[in-house]
């Protein structure tokens, strides 16, 4: 007590009561920032070139956040090439559905009896809440997107080769758990296009040989997805799946650190790696240059992101699960394309129905099991052990035309198989696609199961009580049902000149017709009818019919 | 110009301002976003999504409740009682209070004061829809309200219920008159009026009819007998009268001298249902022997004679 109330007097007969506040207030400013004083910190935000020996590195080694920072870049890796901030980016978005994920699992349980009421009292009751959702569901979009376009990056400019082998295989691992991440979360709204995407990504599993009931009830906690499976897929979003990535971005940033950001290919000879040896001429500290730059692309993303969530971008929410309707064409969310691709590839890549019949006669596999369960994973396998086959020791663009066509083609191959895993199939060709009877598509075209669909976005004045024929020529009053009715003929028209990509035709005779009733106050029912008469002869009626309140709100 | 963008190393004016921008940005989306969204689009989304239930509610009721209700609600003479008139729902109306739009109740409903219910109105649309009626409270149906909630062996969910709930009662703000529904049953059983004005001979044989077991079997429309294992007598007086003159009762009667009146035949089919087996029944053809043999002694003279009395008047 004596020893430092000495030391204050001291300090109070010298500078002053002011001066003594102003230091000790800078002391303890000094203590926090790990070796910066106020006017240290001042002096980087102004941009000033360091004192000498510069005091920025010391929170590098003094202080925690900064010592997993590195203390300066190579000059040259600081331009938008070689490494457009993926890498950051990546980093970023899961900090960022952290925190938006957060403020959800504050008004959400995880139960089907509760989770859509709680999808609903978010959108409807919670302030932010359906902007949260919205930017959540736009950053674990964004993430897929940044991650893999941060992998292709470093297969591009050949940063995977020696020594960052390593580094390359955990980004691969980070690369899946992003992909769970995304699919697991997928299913928490619990509404019908949740159910049905992880009813399908999860049948995958469930098809395995050997281990696939085990591991399909491990997945859903029942044979179908249920009450078990809703909290066994939160539990992965909210708890596993970030703590596997957690740790393996730890390991992954830590052999950045270790090994450096690798070097553009075209300044390194032949099996060199030079990232590490940085002239002190080419040296970019991080402190200040690294950090504002790196706080410059924070702020422009996620304002982007605050942006596009405030206008465009809005989560989809279908209706509640129903494990008893199976909507038409339900799909897997759109990074699984590809897979879905790949279980119809015998009608995809011609010729390759060979592969299938071999398949199932000679191993006993059923397609779904090899394409799906074998042939998927494999895809991705593939990836892991890029580095360690790749025999080429430059990474300089003109030596690796082998590996980099190798990549062009699996790129192609990925696009190709998402294409064709859309129920739509490859555009031209129609390889991969997926439908069913001609009256029952216009149906689906105009009044889809799920999900926004024409007839529902329609304004609810226009849709006038009555019985209309569809011709080319209607008259019902309303110019927006007007419309409507012509492009239902048109449709059917085409549909009748032209086959679909399975030669189905609409039949000659086909006719529709449109009912609307007021069935209550702001109540309205919108029933689709075509009359046709089928390849048997007998005449066929078919009807699709949906309600319709006033104030629902679908129109934009 | 592709050389220009992948080199692109922003000074550090541009870093600051770009951060700045881009900080401020993302405040200002904040901001507005709080004005636009959570102060006006909140309520407006919960207008929303009260449309929306509405119209699942709509689905689920032309799927599960159209069957007995009607698809207007009325009611199906001998399935459901209408529920979509005023003595049941009452009236209501949208109400601005305080800037919010609430539905208020202008006039009550009568069927709720009938049955001394204390919840409210959804209260117990909810109740009835989810657990069903327990027990028959009376002879107009052939069989109480189902339960529709999965807790109690229906298809519903929770949700579910709430939504055809929301959708039934939102036929209250204009309710359709009382006349054109099919009433409800009347409290502690009783039979409910058909469009046949029936004398007190033959309402004390509609009694029989409804008490001594026929509707088990046999249908009769308007009354609330919806057997489905023998013939349906809706119009037995006709069918008995073509029924004596056909070849085929002709051919098959035995042990008993053939009827030579409608009335006679009936009576004949209730006393000795062994005579005569008929072709068809609702469910494929008719079995000899399905029809009790006894009720020429449970069935008291003097009933016997009302019951005859009311189903002459099915024709």
């Amino acid at each position: 007590m004596a020893v430092i109330g000495e030391k204050l007097v001291k300090q109070l007969r010298s500078v002053g009561v002011k001066g003594t506040v102003a230091q000790r207030l800078d002391d303890a400013f000094t203590r926090f920032t790990s070796g910066l004083s106020w006017n240290d910190v001042r002096g980087v935000l102004r941009g000033d070139p360091p004192a000498k020996p510069n005091p920025r590195v010391k929170p590098h080694t003094e202080g925690f956040w900064f010592h997993i920072r590195p203390t300066f870049y190579h000059e040259a890796v600081t331009t938008l090439y070689p490494t457009f901030r993926l890498g950051m980016l990546s980093a970023l978005f899961f900090l960022w559905e952290t925190i938006t994920g957060l403020y959800l699992m504050i008004f959400y349980t995880p139960s089907p009896t509760a989770a859509f009421p709680n999808m609903i009292d978010i959108m409807t009751n919670v302030p932010f809440g359906k902007f949260m959702r919205d930017l959540h569901r736009i950053g674990a979009e964004g993430m897929v997107i940044v991650v893999t376009l941060h992998m292709m990056r470093t297969f591009i400019t050949a940063s995977y080769k020696k020594p960052r082998q390593f580094t390359w295989f955990t980004g691969v691992l980070l690369l899946i758990i992003t992909l769970f991440l995304s699919f697991s979360g997928y299913l928490l709204p619990w509404d019908q296009l949740a159910f049905w995407a992880v009813t399908i990504g999860t049948s995958m599993a469930d098809a395995a040989p050997l281990v696939g009931r085990e591991v399909n009830l491990l997945l859903r906690g029942a044979p179908d997805i249920g009450a078990g499976g809703l909290l066994r897929f939160y539990l992965f979003h909210v708890i596993l799946f970030p703590l596997i990535g957690l740790v393996f971005l730890f390991v992954h940033y830590y052999k950045v650190v270790r090994f450096g950001i690798s070097l553009p290919p075209e300044m390194e000879a032949v099996g060199d790696d030079t990232a590490r040896k940085v002239p002190p001429e080419k040296r970019v500290n991080f402190l200040p240059d690294i950090a504002t730059n790196e706080i410059m692309y924070t702020a422009v993303t996620f304002a982007l992101l605050a942006l596009l969530s405030a206008t465009v971008f809005a989560a989809p929410l279908e209706n509640h699960a129903d494990p008893k309707q199976t909507p038409l064409h339900t799909v897997a969310p759109w990074y699984f394309y590809w897979l879905q691709g790949l279980l119809k590839i015998p009608n995809v890549i011609p010729g390759l129905g060979f592969l299938d019949s071999f398949f199932v006669n000679t191993l006993g596999l059923t397609p779904k099991v090899f394409w799906g369960v074998i042939m998927g994973p494999a895809l991705i396998g593939l990836l892991f052990i890029v580095p360690y086959v790749d025999p080429n020791p430059s990474r300089r663009y003109g030596d690796r035309k082998v590996m980099l066509g190798i990549g062009a083609a699996f790129t192609a191959l990925i696009l190709y198989l998402s294409l064709a895993g859309r129920p739509l199939g490859v555009p031209l060709t129609g390889f991969g696609f997926v439908g069913g009877d001609p009256a029952v598509e216009v149906g689906q075209e105009f009044i889809p199961d799920e999900g926004e669909g024409i007839v529902k976005e329609m304004s609810f004045e226009a849709l006038v009580p009555g019985s209309f024929e569809v011709n080319g020529s209607p008259n019902t009053g309303a110019a927006e049902l007007d419309k409507l009715i012509r492009d239902i003929n048109e449709d059917i028209s085409i549909r009748k000149q032209q086959g679909d990509p399975n030669g189905r035709l609409m039949p000659a005779d086909a006719k529709g017709s449109i009912q609307i009733e007021e069935i209550q106050v702001d109540v309205r029912k919108f029933t689709l009818f075509i009359d046709y008469t089928d390849a048997k002869g007998k005449p066929q009626k078919f009807q699709k019919y949906i309600f319709l309140h006033k104030e629902s709100g679908y129109a934009h | 110009m592709f050389k220009k963008i992948i080199t692109f190393r922003p000074s550090f004016t541009l870093r600051v301002l770009a951060g700045l921008f881009g900080f401020l940005l993302m405040l200002s989306v904040c901001m507005v976003t709080y004005v636009l969204d959570v102060s006006a689009n909140l309520s407006e989304r919960d207008i929303q999504f009260r449309g929306r239930l509405i119209e699942q509610g709509a689905r689920y009721y032309k799927e599960q409740c159209a069957r007995c209700h009607g698809a207007d609600g009325l009611g199906i003479d001998g399935s459901g009682p209408g529920i979509s008139n005023e003595a049941f729902l009452g009236k209501t109306e949208f109400r601005e209070v305080d800037g919010q739009r609430v539905i208020v109740q202008t006039t009550p409903s009568k069927r709720l004061a009938e049955l001394g219910y204390k919840g409210t109105l959804r209260d117990y649309v909810r109740s009835v829809i989810a657990s069903g009626l327990p027990i028959k409270s009376s002879n107009v149906w052939a069989d109480p309200h189902p339960p529709f909630s999965a807790s109690y062996g229906g298809p519903f969910r929770d949700d579910q219920i709430d939504n055809v709930t929301s959708f039934v009662i939102n036929w209250a703000q204009a309710p359709y008159p009382d006349a054109n529904a099919i009433p409800p049953a009347p409290i502690g059983g009783g039979v409910v009026a058909t469009a046949v004005p029936l004398s007190a001979e033959e309402t004390a044989g509609q009694e029989v009819y409804l008490k001594a077991g026929c509707t088990a079997c046999h249908a009769i429309k308007g009354v609330g007998a919806q057997g489905a294992v023998g013939p349906n007598l809706s119009k037995i007086y006709t069918v008995a009268a073509e029924r004596i003159a056909s070849e085929d009762y002709k051919a098959k009667l035995t042990g008993q001298p053939a009827a030579t009146t409608a009335e006679e035949y009936i009576i004949q089919s209730i006393h000795h249902p062994g005579a005569y087996t008929v072709q068809k029944c609702p469910q494929g053809a008719c079995t000899a022997g399905v029809m009790p043999q006894t009720y020429e002694q449970s069935i008291s003279a003097a009933d016997f004679k009302n019951l005859i009395a009311f189903l002459k008047t099915r024709k």
